[in-house]
């Protein structure tokens, strides 16, 4: 896997240098960045993806408390919005122009109460109406549809698959993925460039990074292989062959590959985090996404024994399409969301790596404002950024007018983006190591945004 | 333009796997023909072109023990030596003539009432549940029946830990299933009736209770079950060819609806909630019957004005029940119907990558089943597993053909092949869905409603992918389930998991012969599918343990069907 790693960047690389002038500007930036970023790549950094699965509800996430726009809020969603008062422990202290020029004051919802310490300390920022893209878009623009717009917008896997890979579903490849191609070769294990802790998803696919997705309790091995199969060593050989051999046939040489990664990659790892310094931040109980992320922080105090310089993480919570009882359960995934990021940026701190870890979340997309019991499939939303490095303490952005066909939504309260998926990312890979020639291959959309807009500055 | 970027990262990948370490000059120059190729190329997706002409009907020879075994791995929960005789015995068409005939066994429902989970003390509770799924899974007689209900239970998705607001989780799941298997063989356009108005489906896609509008607050009616059942249940997304190819318009795949369509069906399903026979909320949650009843519509929440959707206009004042009828048969007389369901089927019994023209072929019975009716599923899944292109030995023969077998198939192929029984009738086997040390899926389980995989999924970075191939139970196929799964069925086969016990005593009599162990393991579990030399590396393996004694061969029968289990031979049916 490796060395098919190795020797497919290598003629990527090759290839893509010789077309230099010829019709073939993406794998010329893939080629030019693969030998920089493996050049210049000798501190460490990671880039952690918190995906809230289902679309979460902006409105009941961040809400907005100037008087004006409280009682717009409250007066599209009188079941749902949270009372003033409980939101005065939460209100974020600067304030921000809206788009139509007024003053806009927002409030993180009262179960986000344990990131408030990292907002306060300038350790988290907040990106206001984000979403996915395909260049600037006026409402004018999308009424006209005189523009190119995301394809298949409101669907779930869709628009899941667009944020994560800029196609929808049936992508080939995702940012995250693209980005861990660049460093693949200067790690020293090439399966721990991109690590899922939470099942399969595309943004993780690269072009030769492959996803590695593992347990929240590490690699799984073989019983078969640990002990002799029912007490036969010769079954054990025998698994070993049957599971790792090279196929004839597609599907079971996919099977095997996926095996064989398995194998080995869970030797290294397993060796590594039996040495690695141990983890004493506490994490929460019960908690699915603390428990991925408390991974990734095993991970993470492994690098130096695996000669990891580069790593993009996956870690997701799901639940968050909150058609109806978004007050019963909405603020408990919050609560879940906001106790595990906290958990795991001390524990970052408590490794020494906060500055080199960036942490930021997604989702399918956001909901609408207007609410029956809850809220339907919607577009921008708001996100967080944190880490060590992030400029936070501040928005980023601009604020939306809160409405319901008003000039920043496409009713109901639909947020038309302001700022679209490929600039946060960017943003992200920038910090990552990754030059501006190199991020317009590793996101399709970006050149379709002034080159001044293409860094929004958050970290 | 979504297709462009496709192929962008496409050529990426175009480069041969086999390409061998070259300088960089003729890098240069395989490159470039690789890049040409590429960019010419927009070929179709599909894969094996095989020559199947019309439906096979299977009547002539009997089938094989081997054809047999590869038929009921299609057609059935999993093969066992007595369902293969009988398919030898009636040929294909009898025998899935007599299974539509079959007597359903004990419904789920009474299974858990049985168990006494209808108890107040299991209101909050699952319990009961997986146990009541399972034993139909791994023991029903009526196995074809089960085969297409867990089919049905992937394309129209609930799961349980959804069913949340009314207690009785359990029961609501239970019922679910058994209105799935009640009309597997039956109608799809009564199917689409009954999931409309059942309990789970109004829970799990949450418009149970969806009200009509607010015009003071500015809100709609719930729009969830609109937007799923046409992109998941009937339709899809994009107009399609009676192929399940797109149709393409310059170039363009043309969307089947807009968002108008979604608020405008939306306003369908309201007023819809449990049926509560006139008690109270109180009194009526105390049992679990209300949740098996079908929901009713509550006039005072129902939208009574006009409905615009998919072209068509229910005009004001229709009654809820009726509205509910018309909507649906608006969606049903789609065209899409046919070849969305027809596609997805056919991947859920026989392979991942169907032809055009097989599809075309179910689809057409989809349409019309030679009588003039439309969705009839009996027809359909005789047409599927009687198709040429399902039965052809050569087209099993190709590199790519088949489907991957999930988890719980894996599984229910061997408790099917040995007879598995639960001697307390308990059926122990709990919740799979652990990927790590189970198999990373349990029936009415999946994380969302677009199941545990997509139709379309490709495995990023493969030879799958470069062939233009889908691959969708390989979206859960990852270094963490490819062992626990080969872990949890080490422990199911010897005899670890809940009380399920298998019947051995076939393979007792061949176990001192690895080669006649391993040739048995292979007819009945593997539909003969195991290579020559994964047979040989298997029964080598075997052939160096101890022999001769019951204990003995019991550890050569695990150890004999633990790699049978593991070799991607039999993981891949061909």
């Amino acid at each position: 896997m490796t060395m098919n790693a190795s020797r497919r960047a290598f003629l990527q690389r090759a290839s893509a240098l010789s077309l230099a002038g010829t019709a073939a500007p993406w794998a010329l930036n893939l080629a030019a960045m693969g030998e920089a970023a493996a050049a210049t790549a000798t501190d460490y950094k990671a880039l952690v993806c918190v995906f809230l699965y289902g679309g979460n509800d902006y409105g009941n996430t961040l809400i907005p408390v100037d008087t004006a726009s409280y009682a717009a809020y409250q007066g599209m969603r009188p079941t749902l919005a949270y009372p003033l008062a409980s939101l005065a422990a939460t209100t974020l202290a600067p304030m921000i122009l809206a788009s139509d020029g007024s003053t806009r004051q927002y409030a993180l919802a009262p179960e986000l109460a344990p990131l408030m310490p990292l907002f306060t300390s300038g350790k988290m920022g907040v990106m206001l109406n984000v979403g996915t893209l395909i260049q600037p878009t006026t409402k004018a623009q999308y009424t006209a549809q005189s523009v190119p717009l995301p394809p298949k917008l409101f669907s779930h896997n869709d628009q899941q698959s667009v944020w994560q890979s800029s196609a929808p579903e049936g992508a080939a490849s995702g940012w995250g993925g693209r980005m861990g191609d660049l460093f693949v070769a200067g790690n020293g294990n090439a399966t721990f460039t991109c690590v899922n802790v939470s099942g399969n998803a595309v943004f993780l696919s690269g072009g030769t990074a492959v996803q590695y997705q593992v347990s929240t309790s590490g690699p799984v091995a073989f019983s078969g292989l640990a002990a002799p199969l029912f007490g036969s060593a010769a079954c054990s050989t025998a698994l070993q062959s049957l599971v790792t051999g090279p196929r004839t046939h597609l599907f079971e040489n996919e099977y095997t590959r996926v095996a064989k990664r398995s194998i080995d990659a869970g030797s290294v790892l397993t060796t590594a985090l039996a040495t690695a310094p141990a983890i004493t931040t506490p994490f929460p109980a019960g908690n699915a996404l603390a428990d991925q992320l408390k991974f990734v922080a095993r991970m993470i105090s492994t690098a130096t024994t695996t000669s990891t310089k580069r790593q993009v993480f996956f870690v997701s919570i799901g639940g968050f399409d909150t058609h109806d009882g978004l007050a019963a359960i909405h603020p408990g995934l919050l609560t879940t969301v906001a106790d595990a990021l906290a958990a795991f940026n001390q524990s970052t701190i408590e490794l020494g790596v906060a500055s080199q870890v960036t942490t930021f979340t997604a989702s399918d997309f956001g909901r609408t404002l207007t609410a029956n019991d809850g809220s339907d499939h919607g577009w921008g939303s708001m996100h967080f950024m944190l880490g060590g490095a992030v400029n936070g303490g501040r928005f980023y952005g601009t604020a939306p007018v809160v409405g319901n066909g008003g000039p920043d939504d496409v009713g109901q309260g639909r947020l038309l983006p302001s700022t679209g998926v490929d600039q946060y990312a960017a943003t992200l890979g920038k910090w990552f190591g990754i030059s501006d020639t190199d991020l317009l291959s590793v996101l399709p959309n970006l050149g379709n945004y002034n080159p001044s807009q293409r860094n929004l500055g958050f970290v | 333009m979504d297709v462009t970027e496709v192929e962008v990262i496409d050529t990426k990948r175009a480069e041969p796997e086999s390409a061998p370490r070259v300088a960089a000059a003729s890098a240069v120059a395989l490159m470039a023909a690789t890049l040409a190729a590429c960019g010419g190329g927009g070929s179709s997706g599909s894969g094996t072109g095989t020559g199947g002409g019309g439906g096979g009907s299977g009547s002539g020879t009997p089938p094989t023990v081997a054809e047999a075994s590869r038929f009921l791995a299609q057609a059935s929960m999993g093969a066992s030596r007595t369902d293969i005789a009988r398919v030898q015995v009636l040929g294909y068409s009898a025998w899935l003539d007599e299974q539509f005939a079959m007597a359903p066994s004990t419904s789920r429902w009474d299974a858990l009432v049985a168990g006494g989970y209808a108890d107040p003390s299991f209101r909050n509770t699952e319990g009961g549940f997986d146990a009541s799924a399972w034993r139909k899974l791994l023991s029903s007689p009526d196995t074809l029946r089960q085969r297409v209900t867990l089919a049905l239970s992937e394309i129209f998705v609930t799961a349980i830990d959804s069913l949340t607001g009314s207690g009785w989780k359990a029961f609501a799941a239970a019922n679910y299933l058994d209105l799935l298997e009640a009309n597997a063989f039956g109608n799809h356009r009564t199917l689409l009736q009954q999931i409309s108005t059942n309990t789970a489906m109004g829970m799990f896609l949450t418009f149970r209770a969806s009200i009509k509008g607010d015009p003071f607050s500015g809100a709609l009616p719930d729009e969830n079950y609109a937007r799923e059942v046409m992109q998941l249940f009937t339709i899809g997304l994009v107009q399609l060819n009676l192929d399940a190819t797109p149709q393409l318009t310059g170039g363009a795949t043309t969307y089947t609806y807009g968002l108008s369509d979604i608020t405008g069906l939306a306003r369908v399903f309201t007023g819809w909630d449990f049926d509560l026979a006139g008690q109270s909320r109180a009194v009526a949650s105390a049992t679990p019957d209300f949740v098996r009843r079908p929901m009713i519509n509550y006039a005072a929440r129902y939208e009574t004005g006009a409905k615009t959707f998919l072209g068509t206009t229910i005009p004001a004042g229709v009654d809820a029940v009726s509205c509910l009828t018309m909507a649906l048969d608006a969606i049903f007389a789609h065209s899409n119907v046919a070849p969305f369901t027809s596609r997805q089927l056919i991947q859920r019994l026989v392979t991942s990558n169907p032809s055009p023209a097989y599809v075309a072929r179910i689809a057409t019975v989809f349409n019309n089943d030679g009588s003039g009716t439309k969705g009839n599923l009996k027809a359909v899944i005789k047409a599927i597993l009687l198709d040429d292109e399902a039965r052809s030995a050569s087209v099993a023969a190709t590199a790519s053909a088949g489907k991957l077998r999930e988890p719980m198939l894996r599984f229910a192929g061997w408790a099917r092949a040995w007879n598995v029984a639960s001697p307390s009738n308990v059926w122990a086997v709990g919740n799979t869905s652990d990927a790590a040390t189970r198999l990373g899926q349990s029936p009415l389980r999946s994380p969302s409603v677009f199941n545990f995989f997509r139709p379309g999924y490709v495995p990023p970075n493969s030879a799958i992918a470069t062939a233009l191939l889908v691959a969708p139970e390989f979206q859960i196929t990852n270094e963490s389930t490819v062992v626990g799964a080969v872990n949890f069925l080490q422990r199911a086969i010897s005899g670890g998991v809940g009380d399920l016990a298998a019947d051995y005593t076939s393979l007792l009599a061949l176990a001192d012969d690895a080669v006649a162990l391993v040739a048995e393991i292979n007819l009945v579990l593997a539909a003969n599918q195991l290579s020559a030399a994964t047979a040989a590396t298997i029964s080598g393996a075997l052939a160096t343990m101890a022999s001769g004694s019951d204990p003995t061969r019991q550890k050569r029968i695990y150890a004999g069907l633990t790699l049978a289990i593991a070799a991607p031979d039999f993981v891949v049916l061909k």
